[in-house]
């Protein structure tokens, strides 16, 4: 029936326009019809914002919100002349290297584990789904309260099983309080990739590790030659879409230590929020929301880019 | 699956069983701290178990905050942005799926853009908007953001299930005189059930949970959906733990319990679903 459907399409196109009738006419605006909702949608909350954020970044913005006029680049030189910045752009790489990576190691374990028989394996399952299921600012104020300093339970075992002999301040110092943070977004990021990869080691097929083994692979061998290339595919999307996800990441640092003390753990995006509702700098908010915005279309078309060839 | 070795058999439910515990360990101090009472909470060392069982936290949170307001600004928002999402991307799906067009590699991409977006980058922007248009300090704003937001999900998952169900059934929906938008109501809807399920559960519980754009738009105490309002507990010298975990117990049940009952969707919906033309 596809065919029919090419047919019918090159037959349209071979005929000249101006000879297709009126009512063939108005067939050819049904499908827009059927998008228009979706469209709008779509333009209005989050096009028009994104045309509104550039002209925002290059105008000069009064305390009270009213555009002043075209200023040029000045909102973009005031954010790179910061001294944070550097900071925040570095903070960022490895906020989104640093949770992608380790998860996606750490999710492949937990995938393979799980995807082998032993009682209990439904419930293991289950628990894996809660992370992902619960708000990430509930989970982050949870791992908060656990790291307090004085009433924190996380100390207290720490202490008790002897590996630590006085209390830690977890969410101080930013060379502690950064990759503690990085560890609940590992803690939240897992739950989705491992599931991801489980669902691509149950589609290998059982009998290519049996005719493996009869070659004598060992397991690391077979590990590097059938899993790793047949997981290509959902490892591709689990890091396409967490690197998504973690880049734009916003409750865990906000709830843990608002990118406190002065900047140090902050990311591009708590940065950006800080200068926007905070210090009520929408100019250069806006110019941060730009530079954000290129990083995420330069990912992006790069993402694009993969999956249709995958499509192909 | 692989055969295992005996030293596996071993070790691999040993470590499965640790991570279980490692999983649910925040999980199971919130649900124990909630059932503290202020004291305990701020005693030191702290405890791990309640000393005194103190169940009538979870009545008190209805009292000091406006919880019934959280909990139906949060159901609002959720059911609202699902409702929205699915009347746009319901007809756009389909049209990704069975009709041809000029223009729909561009719609593609456009959709495939928006999802690389979270509302905070375009916030400043949003902001503003939301302002011209009224919503400021209305779980109608948060309604249309989260629906926007989830839109390239839905289309994407739902185009996918629609063009796994056969064109013949639709044929011959057409040819005892149904029109297109009665054969989808009547064919491609009740097949395409699990997806259109996994698809509403999916973006009910993201706008159930979404956080940063309700914190921005919504001042009033009475607007505010859970996620925010458990800052309510948060004082100026000392957090109420204790009320803060309970009203958070009450934001995840539904939304755990929503997620378990897709558990065998989640995977085919997120991955096989999607990337079909």
């Amino acid at each position: 029936m596809n065919l029919e459907k090419i047919e019918a399409g090159t037959k349209l196109a071979l005929t000249n326009k101006k000879k297709v009738p009126k009512q063939r006419k108005s067939q050819l605006i049904v499908p827009y019809l059927w998008l228009l909702p979706s469209l709008i949608l779509i333009v209005v909350v989050i096009i028009f914002p994104i045309y509104e954020l550039f002209s925002i970044s290059f105008s000069k913005i009064s305390l009270s919100g009213l555009k002043k006029g075209f200023i040029g680049w000045g909102n973009f030189s005031n954010v790179l002349n910061d001294p944070t910045f550097p900071l925040v752009l570095k903070n960022t790489l490895v906020w989104t290297v640093g949770v992608v990576g380790i998860s996606t190691l750490l999710s492949l374990g937990i995938a393979s584990l799980l995807n082998q028989e032993f009682p209990g394996r439904r419930l293991v399952r289950s628990a894996l789904i809660i992370p992902w299921a619960v708000s990430l600012i509930i989970t982050s104020v949870i791992w908060k309260y656990i790291l307090d300093y004085n009433y924190g339970v996380f100390n207290l075992i720490l202490m008790k099983l002897h590996i630590i002999d006085e209390n830690i301040y977890w969410l101080a110092d930013p060379s502690i309080s950064f990759p503690v943070m990085i560890g609940v977004g590992i803690f939240v990021t897992i739950p989705f990739t491992s599931f991801v990869i489980l669902s691509g080691l149950q589609a290998i097929p059982a009998d290519l590790y049996e005719s493996a083994s009869v070659d004598g692979a060992n397991r690391w061998s077979k590990f590097v030659h059938i899993t790793l290339p047949l997981l290509r595919q959902p490892l591709t999307i689990s890091t396409v879409l967490n690197t998504i996800y973690v880049f734009n990441s916003f409750p865990i640092i906000w709830s843990m230590t608002k990118g406190d003390p002065v900047n140090q753990t902050d990311t591009i995006i708590t940065y950006l929020y800080k200068l926007a509702f905070m210090s009520q700098k929408m100019g250069e908010a806006a110019a941060v929301s730009v530079i954000s915005f290129l990083l995420l279309l330069v990912f992006s078309i790069l993402y694009v880019t993969i999956a249709l060839r995958r499509e192909q | 699956m692989q055969k295992t070795g005996k030293f596996q058999k071993i070790i691999n439910p040993v470590l499965a069983y640790l991570l279980f515990v490692v999983l649910l360990f925040p999980y199971v101090i919130m649900i124990l701290t909630s059932l503290k009472s202020k004291e305990e909470v701020y005693s030191i060392p702290p405890t791990i178990l309640p000393q005194h069982w103190v169940f009538t936290n979870f009545l008190d949170i209805w009292e000091k905050v406006p919880l019934s307001d959280y909990l139906l600004n949060t159901l609002i928002v959720a059911g609202g942005a699902t409702v929205l999402t699915l009347i746009c991307a319901i007809p756009a799906a389909y049209a990704m799926a069975r009709m041809k067009f000029a223009g729909k590699k561009f719609y593609m991409y456009l959709i495939m853009i928006t999802q690389m977006f979270s509302p905070i980058v375009l916030l400043v922007g949003l902001f503003r908007e939301i302002q011209w248009f009224g919503l400021m300090d209305s779980v109608w704003g948060l309604v249309l953001t989260n629906a926007a937001f989830n839109q390239a999900f839905a289309v994407w998952i739902l185009s996918g299930y629609f063009s796994t169900i056969p064109y013949e059934l639709e044929q011959a929906a057409w040819l005892d005189g149904c029109t297109k938008a009665q054969a989808l109501r009547k064919i491609i809807l009740p097949l395409a059930l699990p997806g259109i399920i996994t698809t509403v559960i999916f973006v009910f519980i993201a706008a159930w949970n979404e956080f940063a754009v309700a914190l921005t738009f919504i001042s009033t105490e009475e607007m505010k959906p859970l996620t925010v309002g458990i800052y309510a507990f948060f004082g100026m010298y000392d957090v109420q733990w204790q009320y803060v975990f309970a009203t958070s117990l009450v934001a995840i049940v539904p939304v755990v319990i929503l997620f378990l009952l897709i558990e065998k969707y989640l995977i085919s919906g997120l991955t096989a679903g999607g990337v079909k033309d």
